[in-house]
């Protein structure tokens, strides 16, 4: 909401500070201002300043000599503006003035002539772009007076936020309200020429007919109130500079005087109204009813000059035969006020909030009228509205109101009356209020409080602000606000531990972070959106239509950042993400939901160092990758294995499956094809991971001390001949099985395929660690274990010690 | 020979014999030769003593002990030499040494963890609710009818029906709400997502962090102390703090919170920022603790949300909040651990 300082100023006397104090005071006031403009700002050395003679510059063919009065006697100014001309008004910078950018104006001598003082083009004053020079005033001003003053640009605009309850301070009153201190109301600047005026009214519930005008209201559930008044002999034209000055003052631009003056009182009172061409409107009636027939299917122009597609649940405000406005939201075009008017139906009414709202919604549009209907307008106060633009149209368009006002109220407006509990203020407060206070706090607000009974308060809103305050929680509310936040102490007490256990999922990500970050991986955050073939949960309307499905993986999304770093010339490139996978369930249904990790990884294993040549990460960097990430998120009880089938994922003959304790398949890892990525050729193999995190996360893993052995081991090392097909694997778990419980590590310390063996024949070579946790073993007994492994390797899978 | 008189020549010998020892084993021979324990020279001259005369016996002893320092301390001399010359004098130590490759959190989760070891201290637990939610827990329980302009479809992302994803994290108040009872101090980190393009301060999806307490006795006092703590805990000393009316359909009285932080320069002045906005909070309001079967008079409690998106952009002086989702390494690595 663009406020007129100015306006506000008017109507709260003795206002102070400057814009910037008010601002401040707003923001405390829940009305924070998020942008001041003062177009005068830096202007208050500019005169008007009146240009006697124009003649040319004896020296120079494009500059021209001459002489200005600024009030402070003749001057004579160079000038290269081609637009100057004698008898014409233009802004003048005398000697010493500053112009925006710190430029101060000093005597200066052009081309031998000597020149006091500046006459300024629009672009120079900070207020526009030239067109054709200096900018020339449109009207008569004495030389010498203040040129922001005499341009009307000494007023300043606060743009206030305001929040979706407070439709009340869609209006400058709301906001001086909010300002004015207490036992000052705010009060309505005088409208110059306006004659007084003290309408008749004539009203009923559901029809009124009078002077041959008629208002009828066909759905009072949408329309509470209409009130229309007529104005005839009006002579359409521009708003005199007061009214254009107060409009341009709070943003809004002026269009002729009847429609500025709707607009007016709608700035000032939040009421927005609308005028309709009297001779437009068949029978010379208004019916308030929702469309029908052929005028759900005919298109309806609006004001804007867009063809509208009515529907059946619209409010329409129509005359005798069809829909002249879209009630509350936009005027026909069939019913405009033109040059030509000269009779007008000022209509001023309650439409109710959530009618309006689904009107506008389903029209595509936000206007000032629906923007103040939807959040609620004073219903109290209509018809100081209503005879506030009436006066303010006689004032400026002439012609005189004809008849009594009609007033079709379905359900004429009552106060609504709260008990606020003083104990309740100290209970959801913390501190204690008594009543003197109270209504010191809530009066200047316009809530009239009654007198202590029974250890509560009788609180009488205001029509401005029943929308938003219905319940004793909203008074206290009030209570705080007026008393102002800052006032309250903020002193740390006591308080109980929660109920609620930390949850353990969290935990297991920030173990993972603390993992993968310690193993060189960066965590990277991307948005669950990705683009057709990713999902199977499809958002209905998302902005953006390229990703407009949700992630069943994390990985693609988390490749295409891989590739964009590669893009980049980032040669190393190691990430995981922790994030939501959505599976379509069934249909109406929400997605169901699992945390995933997925990591990718491509480039050097370790940074380069001198010492050594690089070595690129290969399949065992992410076996061992993939096995430890399994077992941190499924506390141990996790496997990885080779995978049969790769899938589309990843690389034939170079893919994992992640187990969890049951055997279930709970992820994969490998390498990806080439074929699915888009990256430069000097870039190295990518490998990637991706694992569903346990539902529910199980317990941490106990740690429970194992003593050491205090006894010596003995190592043997065989070198085995492993027949093609079989599988190191394989061959550790059948040495574990045959060696028994003396046997405590086995471990694979080289693997040798070529010469000397059989074509696809590998030579493996283990070290067996044998150990007795209470003595020290013997030789005899650790050959029997040797012989008894050697036995089960040869009978099971046909493997011998190399000879 | 007089002991002293054979102490000393014994002294010569040794220092000849670790001055002209080429490696360490030489050098440990002399050490064995000298000082060792069984058959050493000195320490047979010192086992000796007892069969001395005694009034010769404190000079020899004395001698001998000092002998022994002498050698020692020379062994040890000579040793080091050694080790440096056999391994070391040849190896440039100004070439670089041999790293490892570093990773680390997520900038942005960085700010969630740091929010979240503050409010730990003062006795919050973590919850977690759907990103994808209903209408209910997402607007009506939370006093927001659905026509209700803050509902504004236009923000919100459905899927189906009434199936929507959450446009903040305050569904996961009355799903801890119905879950649990009395007293809940929660906070609740996690994706939300809105109607919005990329720029360089929206993206449709962003973290939030809500927070929830819920007893009996909870003031405005408390709401607005328990934040402050927060607030300069996180933002540091000298940081001013500032509550300020605003409205959320479900909370009342309802605020925004301000800081104005003061940052050192590393020339050792410092400024002051302007107030900047940090979290929407207020008390909860008495509909959404009736819409979660607790009894509004008996319990109040205060709520809270914050982006630690932009809190990170503020922390971290990143001005582009999409920098945060392009994951650009060299981009991450600035928050390596």
């Amino acid at each position: 909401m663009n406020i007129s300082l100015r306006w506000i100023r008017d109507m709260v006397a003795g206002l102070e500070g400057d814009a910037e104090a008010i601002a401040a005071r707003l923001a405390l006031r829940g009305a924070p201002v998020d942008g001041i403009e003062a177009p005068g700002e830096g202007l208050a050395d500019i005169v008007v300043g009146r240009v006697v003679t124009a003649e040319p510059h004896p020296n120079a063919d494009r500059l021209r000599l001459c002489t200005v009065d600024g009030g402070d006697g003749l001057k004579q100014v160079v000038c290269g503006a081609p637009n100057v001309t004698a008898g014409a008004f233009y802004p003048f910078a005398p000697i010493g003035s500053v112009l925006p950018g710190d430029f101060t104006i000093k005597k200066a001598k052009i081309r031998g002539e000597v020149s006091e003082g500046m006459l300024c083009s629009a672009k120079e004053l900070g207020l526009g772009v030239d067109h054709e020079g200096i900018m020339t005033l449109p009207g008569e001003y004495a030389p010498g007076s203040s040129f922001i003053e005499a341009m009307g640009l000494d007023d300043v605009t606060l743009d206030v936020e305001v929040t979706a309850n407070r439709g009340d301070l869609l209006s400058h009153v709301g906001v001086a309200r909010e300002l004015a201190t207490a036992g000052s109301e705010p009060v309505l600047p005088d409208v110059p020429d306006a004659p007084t005026i003290a309408p008749e009214y004539v009203s009923d519930a559901a029809e009124v007919s009078r002077n041959g005008i008629t208002i009828r209201i066909e759905a009072p559930e949408l329309c509470a109130r209409y009130m229309g008044a007529v104005l005839r002999g009006v002579q359409i034209g521009s708003s005199p500079a007061w009214l254009q000055e107060r409009l341009r003052g709070a943003g809004a631009r002026p269009i002729n005087n009847v429609v500025d003056a709707t607009n007016y009182v709608m700035l000032e009172l939040g009421q927005p109204l609308h005028a309709f061409n009297l001779s437009r409107l068949a029978d010379q009636s208004i019916v308030v009813r929702q469309p029908r027939g052929s005028e759900l299917i005919e298109p309806f122009m609006t004001l804007d000059g867009e063809e509208r597609t009515l529907s059946a649940d619209m409010l329409m405000i129509c005359d005798a035969d069809r829909p002249v406005a879209v009630g509350g939201v936009m005027g026909g075009e069939n019913s405009q006020v033109d040059d030509t008017t000269r009779d007008i139906l000022l209509e001023c009414a309650w439409f109710d909030p959530r009618s309006i709202r689904k009107t506008r919604n389903a029209l595509g549009i936000s206007t000032d009228a629906s923007y103040r209907f939807e959040r609620g307008v004073d219903r109290e106060q209509q018809r100081r509205a209503l005879e506030r633009a009436i006066s303010v149209i006689l004032a400026t368009a002439g012609g005189a109101l004809d008849g009594p006002v009609l007033d079709v109220d379905t359900n004429p407006w009552e106060a609504t009356h709260l008990r606020l509990r003083l104990a309740r203020i100290e209970a959801v407060l913390g501190v204690p209020f008594r009543a003197t206070r109270v209504r010191e706090l809530l009066s200047p607000l316009g809530f009239e409080v009654g007198d202590e009974d029974d250890g509560a308060l009788d609180v009488r809103v205001p029509g401005f602000r029943d929308h938003d305050v219905t319940r004793e929680i909203d008074l206290i509310e009030e209570v705080a606000r007026s008393h102002g936040y800052d006032a309250f102490p903020d002193e740390l007490g006591p308080y109980r531990p929660g109920s609620v256990p930390d949850n353990p999922l969290f935990q297991l990500e920030d173990e993972l972070r603390d993992h993968l970050s310690a193993r060189g991986l960066f965590e990277t955050q991307t948005p669950a959106f990705v683009p057709p073939g990713e999902g199977d949960v499809e958002v209905a309307n998302p902005l953006n239509s390229r990703e407009p499905w949700l992630r069943r993986r994390l990985l693609p999304s988390l490749l295409r950042r891989l590739q964009r770093n590669l893009a980049h010339g980032n040669r190393d490139v190691r990430l995981f993400e922790l994030g939501t996978s959505f599976a379509r369930q069934g249909p109406g249904e929400a997605p169901r939901e699992r945390a995933h990790l997925a990591a990718v990884l491509t480039g050097r294993r370790s940074p380069p160092h001198w010492s050594e040549p690089e070595q690129p990460l290969d399949v065992w960097d992410l076996k061992a990758l993939a096995t430890a990430v399994a077992e941190v998120a499924y506390r141990g009880a996790a496997a990885v294995r080779p995978a049969h089938e790769a899938g589309a994922t990843f690389v034939q003959g170079f893919s994992f499956e992640i187990l969890d304790g049951d055997g279930g398949v709970v992820g994969s890892a490998g390498r990806i094809p080439d074929a699915r990525l888009d990256i430069p050729v000097w870039a190295g193999d990518v490998w990637g991971l991706e694992v569903a995190l346990p539902d529910p996360v199980p317990t941490p893993r106990e740690v429970v001390d194992v003593p050491l052995p205090q006894h010596p081991g003995s190592d043997r090392d065989l070198a085995l001949v492993v027949g093609r097909g079989v599988a190191v694997g394989d061959v550790v778990r059948a040495v574990e099985d045959a060696g028994g419980t003396l046997l405590r590590q086995v471990t694979v310390f080289d693997v040798y395929q070529g010469e000397g063996l059989e074509s696809g024949a590998r030579s493996v070579a283990l070290r067996l660690r044998f150990q007795a946790p209470d003595r020290t073993l013997k030789d005899k007994e650790v050959d029997r274990g040797v012989a008894s492994v050697l036995k089960q390797l040869e009978e099971e899978l046909g493997v011998r010690q190399r000879g | 020979m007089h002991p002293i008189e054979a102490l000393k020549a014994l002294e010569r010998d040794a220092v000849d014999a670790i001055d002209s020892a080429s490696d360490s084993d030489r050098l440990e021979d002399v050490r064995v030769e000298y000082l060792g324990r069984k058959d050493g020279r000195i320490s047979a001259i010192l086992r000796g003593l007892g069969a001395m005369d005694p009034t010769e016996r404190p000079a020899v002893g004395q001698e001998a002990n000092r002998v022994k320092d002498v050698v020692s301390t020379r062994l040890q001399g000579r040793l080091d030499d050694l080790t440096t010359a056999d391994s070391g004098s040849a190896v440039d130590l100004t070439l670089p040494g041999r790293e490892r490759w570093r990773g680390g959190w997520h900038p942005i989760t960085r700010v969630v963890d740091e929010i979240w070891s503050i409010f730990r201290e003062l006795g919050f637990t973590r919850a977690r609710g759907p990103e994808a939610d209903t209408e209910w827990y997402n607007f009506e329980a939370l006093n927001t009818p659905l026509d209700h302009p803050a509902a504004d479809e236009q923000d919100t992302l459905y899927l189906v029906d009434s199936v929507l994803l959450r446009s903040h994290t305050s569904p996961v108040q009355m799903r801890t709400m119905e879950a649990y009872e009395p007293p809940i101090r929660i906070i609740a980190p996690g994706w939300v997502y809105r109607r919005d393009t990329y720029d360089a301060t929206h993206t449709p999806a962003f973290q939030q962090i809500e927070g929830l307490v819920v007893d009996e006795g909870i003031t405005f006092v408390d709401f607005k102390a328990t934040l402050a703590e927060f607030a300069r805990r996180f933002w540091g000393p000298g940081t001013r703090i500032r509550f300020r009316p605003s409205f959320f359909p479900f909370t009342e009285p309802s605020a925004e919170v301000d800081v104005k932080r003061v940052i050192a320069r590393p020339d050792g002045t410092s400024f002051e920022t302007d107030w900047i906005e940090i979290m929407g909070s207020g008390m909860v309001d008495p509909n959404v603790i009736e819409n979660a079967g607790y009894d509004s008079e008996r319990y109040r409690g205060f709520a809270f949300g914050m982006g630690p998106g932009r809190i990170a952009m503020l922390k971290y002086g990143v001005t582009d909040l999409r920098a945060f989702f392009d994951n650009d390494v060299r981009f991450l690595s600035q928050f390596a651990s």
